[in-house]
């Protein structure tokens, strides 16, 4: 190599530094964003970048000069880096600080997946009031819907060709030709499932059971299926006092602490002494509120009849051959559709049944 | 139960206000359901005094009367017929008065003239059911001015008491009496019988059957003299035919007798007790029904034929007139009241229109009797005939009290009907009923009730309720009234002491209730998980009847062997359902009437299904979901839901309760077992190899069946198979996490469009082998380069080996293995 051509490098050098070093930074302040940012690096620093090829021809320098350059180009490419780096950062910053204090999302917009479905409000109740019972220790059983006369009336001691039958008016299934025409029928109580336990287990025994019971009627206020729930204890000692325990309990826990809860004698076949039980009217809190005016749900009573009860005749501890004697139970019944149209302020108990899409989703 | 406040104050022998009456008879057990309150709001209604009658100056019809209100004279304009004459005593609405009947009274003009007031009728003032003419006041002695309420004694309060079919003593005024003593601790006397005014003797030949003759007037209280003996009777036989169904049958004569409206007072009482009045005689037997709960009958002894009385079963076929007009046609189950020759009276139901009382009756034979219960409510049912009278002897009356009510009737039918009684009549008593000895243990008592009562309380509770109690070391024996058939057990006695005691006065205990022994059947547990996950999983749950028509079972190509009601409410309700989407079906229709864009409900229910052999069907649970319409995104209206939609939501429904994948695999036996399904767009659902139910989009010729559109999705899933999968399933075991990283390599097969990608990804992976651990695919194509009916499926499979990082080499070389096995079962050709 001449020493013009060495000369020459040298100058270039020396010009191609003093370029660089003049003009980045002005460079890197222009770009508004990191693609345009990166890009002016690249023009210095990239492959085909003005730095890079000077300093491809690092050995074309004179021995002597070398290292000073080496040095300067060095130090100024670490210069460029560092107001790179620095550059990108406050971009990105400004970009969040854009997006902070931008437009806001439009969150009204619906959420993707599935529309939410719904539990019956039957079901709801009955798990409640199920809940509310094994709580108390008792087990939860079933029984089937189709019944024998015998398990639905004849072994809770319904005497035949009694008034008592008149109080539930009873779906029969046809039999065979030649078969007793009231041998089978849609039960018309949860009662049944009283007599399957007692029938299958033996005594101590505190059992809750729910299902569907069927009868011919159908007005407002009566539907010809329907929901009920029956409940039963058997064991040595327990009284009438006990039965008034739990269910005062248990109404308390449903309806709240304060509710009154009355107890009054009632007759059903299968229990004695039999009774049905009355909270006080939530809709008016007669109560509380002694001069509340007229109340449609307590027709103004201030009481709402919610149970009946009793304790469970010796008859049927005979039907099912428990000793009558030794052992004494208590029994109680009551609709789950009524609790759940008093909950939910249903009126018409046909819609409870109505499975209409538009009454449903309301709950 | 009606009951009146003033009657039952004048038998009870002490007075309660009223609402304390009603809650004293509520907590007894005698649940009063309503109060009327009658003779209120008769204001200003008051007697009137007629001065002038004059005619009315345009019509006919009307008059102008003036009358005198105790203050001043107005003149009414009155259209009535029987306005009486000046000095008659009316009942006047003042201005201002407003009736019942919604009406208010206001100066207005009546064709030209003011009237200022009204003179009402019985039916205006709600008295009484007279709507022919106004109410004239005679043997009345009221001042002009009188408030009417005053006037009539009006005032009075009704309950109507919701009565237990075990409470026959309280069908009458007497037993409610008698019940509110003994609450009240007040003694009961019952009434005695009233003498009647007159009276004649029978002569000895009357009546044939000596021992069965008794003097009804041993039972009365107070003396009246016989008017001789009677003449012109032929003699009174009765013949009891069937002792079993008619225990006791008493009768006794009354001759004489002028038939005539009753006086106002027994109209009026009647009227607020809910019966119409008739005449004296058959308003006197009523006021017996409504005072004892016995149900007597009157008849027209001289309609009677042979003076006879036959008690006995009817033949098959045998027909009578009942005295509503209507023929009944008898079977050999009805008993009968025969006179000499033919049927008088179905017993205890309803007498014959051949005899019953007619305003030209002269002579009355009075019954007062006991039948079997049972008995008398077969033929009320058979004949459809609920009354009165069968209503209480059905609950049974009381048998010992048969003389006694027998003489009250007959001095009350004397009384009221001007008649003279026959001193004698007969008790023909073939089946005695003897009275209830009961044991009673005080212990037992405090077992039972949680409560320990004294002595003195017990013999004072069952005394007042017509017991008769003897003292034995451990409590008392007990002799129960007959008034009272259902006491007969000591828990009989136990309810009465707890009822009279009352229910508020027993402590509240909690019971020591030994650990749950079971639990919930895990059959109940199921059927409550499900729906909460079906519900989580985006469905809507439904409770639809049981019973459905038979047709929707044909539509719905569910089986049609069904559990059939013997009476149904309609035919649209009149067999058991034998599977669900009957119901989800109907529920989609009424959806799409409604134009609704989506529905997505389920049913967890019973399905009733007959078996040969077997007095019940089998019942079984089973999730029903029926999908239709909009997928849940807002963005693509268009985007309607499909067999993913619903294999979807069952996954979602089960994954969580089964623990590990439920698979959709085709099953050509589906068309026979589910034919409601489209049989190319239908799948078993399975859990390992075991089938749980189908799914499928519904068979189109259902869905026009169905009368519903588009294209609904069911799926159903047998609960009981559920219960036992998951119950014989072992909880999953924990496996290590892997250690050494994987590689997925790709591969596309284009098969024929009729080819299961599961099968397709379960055989690639068999061809891997222990190394593939996931075949996943992401891509279905359709198109060119593709043959049509063919389609290209895009699988990631993934391979690890547990115990080292697998290289380069050793994938390449299983994968070569995995994309032949392609080709060789599918004749696939393999997208490099
Ligand atoms: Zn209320």
């Amino acid at each position: 190599m001449s020493e013009a051509d060495t000369a020459d490098v040298v100058t270039a050098f020396e010009q191609g530094l003093a370029e660089a070093a003049e003009g980045y930074a002005a460079a890197f302040g222009r770009a508004t964003d990191e693609h345009a940012l990166r890009a002016q690096n690249a023009r210095l620093l990239g492959p085909a970048g003005s730095l890079t090829k000077l300093l491809k021809r690092m050995s074309q320098l004179p021995a002597d000069r070398r290292r000073e350059f080496g040095k300067r180009a060095n130090e100024l490419k670490r210069a460029i880096d560092v107001a790179f780096e620095e550059r990108l950062s406050e971009l990105a910053r400004a970009e969040r600080e854009a997006e902070l204090s931008g437009p806001m999302l439009d969150v009204s917009l619906p959420g993707f997946g599935r529309l939410p479905g719904r539990v019956h409000l039957l079901s709801r109740v009955k798990h409640e009031l199920l809940d509310l019972f094994a709580t108390m220790g008792f087990d939860v059983a079933d029984g089937p819907e189709v019944e024998l006369h015998e398990n639905n009336f004849d072994k809770l001691g319904f005497p035949p060709d009694h008034p008592a039958t008149d109080m539930q008016d009873t779906f029969f299934m046809k039999g065979p030709p030649g078969s007793d025409p009231r041998a089978t029928l849609l039960r018309t109580h949860t009662s049944t499932v009283q007599v399957r336990e007692m029938l299958r287990r033996k005594p101590p025994l505190a059992v809750v059971s729910a299902g569907h019971v069927y009868r011919r009627d159908d007005d407002a206020t009566h539907s010809p299926m329907f929901m009920q729930l029956e409940g039963f204890m058997v064991d040595r000692g327990v009284s009438f006092a006990h039965l008034k325990g739990v269910l005062t309990h248990f109404l308390r826990r449903l309806f709240g602490d304060d509710v009154p809860v009355r107890f009054r004698p009632s007759y059903f076949p299968f229990v004695e002494p039999g009774g049905e039980v009355d909270v006080g009217c939530g809709i008016c809190q007669r109560w509380k509120r002694p001069d509340a005016g007229a109340c449609r749900v307590c027709k103004g009573s201030g009481w709402i009849e919610i149970l009946g009860c009793g304790m469970i005749h010796p008859v049927v501890f005979e039907q099912v051959g428990y000793d009558p004697e030794t052992n004494t139970g208590f029994a109680f019944g009551m609709g789950i559709d009524r609790v759940a149209m008093m909950r939910y302020g249903v009126g018409d108990v046909g819609l409870l049944y109505s499975n209409d899409a538009r009454f449903l989703t309301q709950f | 139960m009606l009951a009146s406040h003033k009657w039952l104050t004048e038998l009870a022998g002490f007075s309660l206000d009223s609402e304390t009456l009603a809650q004293k008879l509520t907590s007894a057990g005698l649940e009063v359901e309503s109060v009327t309150r009658h003779g209120e709001g008769l204001e200003p209604v008051v007697v009137a005094e007629v001065c002038q009658i004059r005619p009315h100056p345009q019509r006919d019809k009307l008059r102008l009367v003036e009358v005198f209100d105790g203050q001043q004279r107005s003149e009414v304009v009155c259209g009535a017929p029987n306005v009486p004459e000046p000095g008659g005593r009316v009942v006047l609405a003042q201005l201002g008065a407003s009736l019942p009947g919604g009406i208010t009274i206001a100066e207005r003009k009546l064709a030209g003239v003011v009237s200022c007031g009204m003179l009402c009728s019985e039916s205006e003032l709600g008295i009484g059911s007279d709507q022919d003419g106004i109410v004239v006041l005679q043997d009345i002695d009221a001042r002009p001015g009188t408030p009417i309420a005053d006037a009539l004694d009006l005032r009075d309060v009704v309950y109507e008491i919701g009565l237990t079919p075990n409470r026959p003593d309280c069908l009458g005024h007497l037993g409610l009496a008698r019940d509110l003593c003994a609450i009240e601790g007040k003694s009961f006397a019952p009434p005695a019988v009233p003498a009647p005014g007159r009276l004649l003797s029978a002569p000895t030949d009357q009546f044939p059957q000596g021992d069965a003759v008794f003097k009804l007037s041993n039972l009365w209280s107070g003396n009246c003299a016989s008017d001789g003996e009677a003449v012109g009777f032929a003699p009174v036989r009765v013949d009891i035919r069937d002792p079993s169904r008619c225990l006791r049958y008493g009768a006794a004569l009354v001759s004489g007798v002028a038939i005539a409206p009753s006086p106002f007072a027994t109209r009026y009482r009647l009227h607020v007790l809910g019966h119409r009045a008739i005449n004296n005689v058959v308003d006197a037997t009523n006021l017996i029904l409504l005072g004892f709960g016995h149900p007597i009958h009157a008849f027209d002894y001289d309609r009677l034929e042979g003076s006879r009385i036959e008690v006995r079963l009817a033949q098959s076929g045998e027909k009578m007139t009942t005295l509503d007009g209507e023929p009944r046609s008898l079977s050999e189950d009805d008993l009968l009241i025969c006179d000499g020759g033919r049927p008088v009276a179905l017993a205890g139901v309803m007498g014959g229109g051949n005899s019953e009382i007619h305003d030209g009756t002269e002579r009355v034979l009075i019954e007062c009797a006991y039948f079997d219960p049972r008995s008398i409510r077969r033929t009320s049912k058979r004949t459809g005939l609920h009354t009165d009278s069968s209503h209480r002897f059905e609950r049974g009356v009381d048998p010992a009290a048969v003389p006694a009510v027998l003489a009250h009737s007959a001095s009350l039918v004397a009384r009221c009907a001007g008649g003279q009684l026959i001193e004698q009549g007969l008790d023909v008593n073939p089946t005695p009923v003897s009275r209830a000895k009961v044991g009673l243990r005080l212990g037992r008592v405090e077992t039972l009730l949680g409560l320990g009562l004294e002595a003195g309380e017990v013999k004072r509770i069952l005394t007042a309720l017509g017991c008769e109690l003897s003292e034995r070391p451990d409590g008392f024996d007990v002799l129960c009234p007959t008034h009272r058939p259902d006491m007969v057990r000591e828990v009989d006695l136990i309810e009465e002491l707890a009822r009279v005691h009352g229910y508020e006065h027993i402590p509240t205990a909690v019971p020591s209730v030994r650990p749950s022994q079971r639990g919930t059947s895990p059959e109940v547990l199921m059927v409550r998980q499900l729906r909460e996950r079906a519900a989580a999983a985006g469905l809507q749950e439904s409770v639809n009847f049981a019973f459905v028509a038979p047709s929707e079972l044909m539509d719905a190509r569910l089986p049609t062997e069904a559990a059939v009601l013997a009476n149904p409410m309609s035919e649209e309700r009149s067999v058991l359902r034998t599977g669900l989407l009957a119901g989800l079906a109907a529920n989609l229709r009424l959806a799409q009437r409604h134009q609704l864009q989506r529905f997505a409900q389920f049913e967890v229910g019973r399905v009733f299904l007959p078996q040969a052999g077997q007095d019940l069907p089998h019942e079984a649970y089973e999730l029903g979901v029926m999908v239709w319409g909009q997928r849940a995104l807002w963005y693509d209206e268009r985007d309607t839901m499909d067999f993913f939609d619903l294999k979807g939501v069952l996954e979602a429904t089960l994954r969580p309760l089964v623990g590990s994948h439920v698979t959709t695999v085709p099953e050509p036996e589906l068309n026979g077992s589910a034919p409601y399904l489209h049989p190319k767009r239908c799948a078993a659902l399975r859990l390992g190899q075991e089938t749980l139910g189908h799914l499928g989009e519904l068979h189109p010729d259902v869905v026009d069946a169905l009368e519903l559109t588009g294209r609904p999705l069911y799926g159903l899933v047998r609960i009981p198979d559920l219960v036992r999968l998951v119950e014989d399933s072992a909880s999953p075991q924990a496996s290590d996490l892997p250690r050494f990283p994987a590689s997925i390599r790709d591969v596309s097969v284009v098969v024929d469009e009729g080819v299961q990608a599961g099968e397709v990804a379960s055989q690639l992976s068999q061809a891997g082998g222990a190394l593939v651990t996931e075949v996943r695919l992401f891509d279905i194509y359709r198109g060119k380069p593709v043959p049509a009916g063919s389609k290209s499926l895009a699988f990631h499979v993934v391979y690890r080996d547990p115990m080292s990082t697998l290289t380069d080499k050793a994938v390449d070389k299983v994968h070569t293995k995995v994309t032949r096995a392609a080709e060789q079962y599918f004749g696939a050709s393999v997208r490099k």
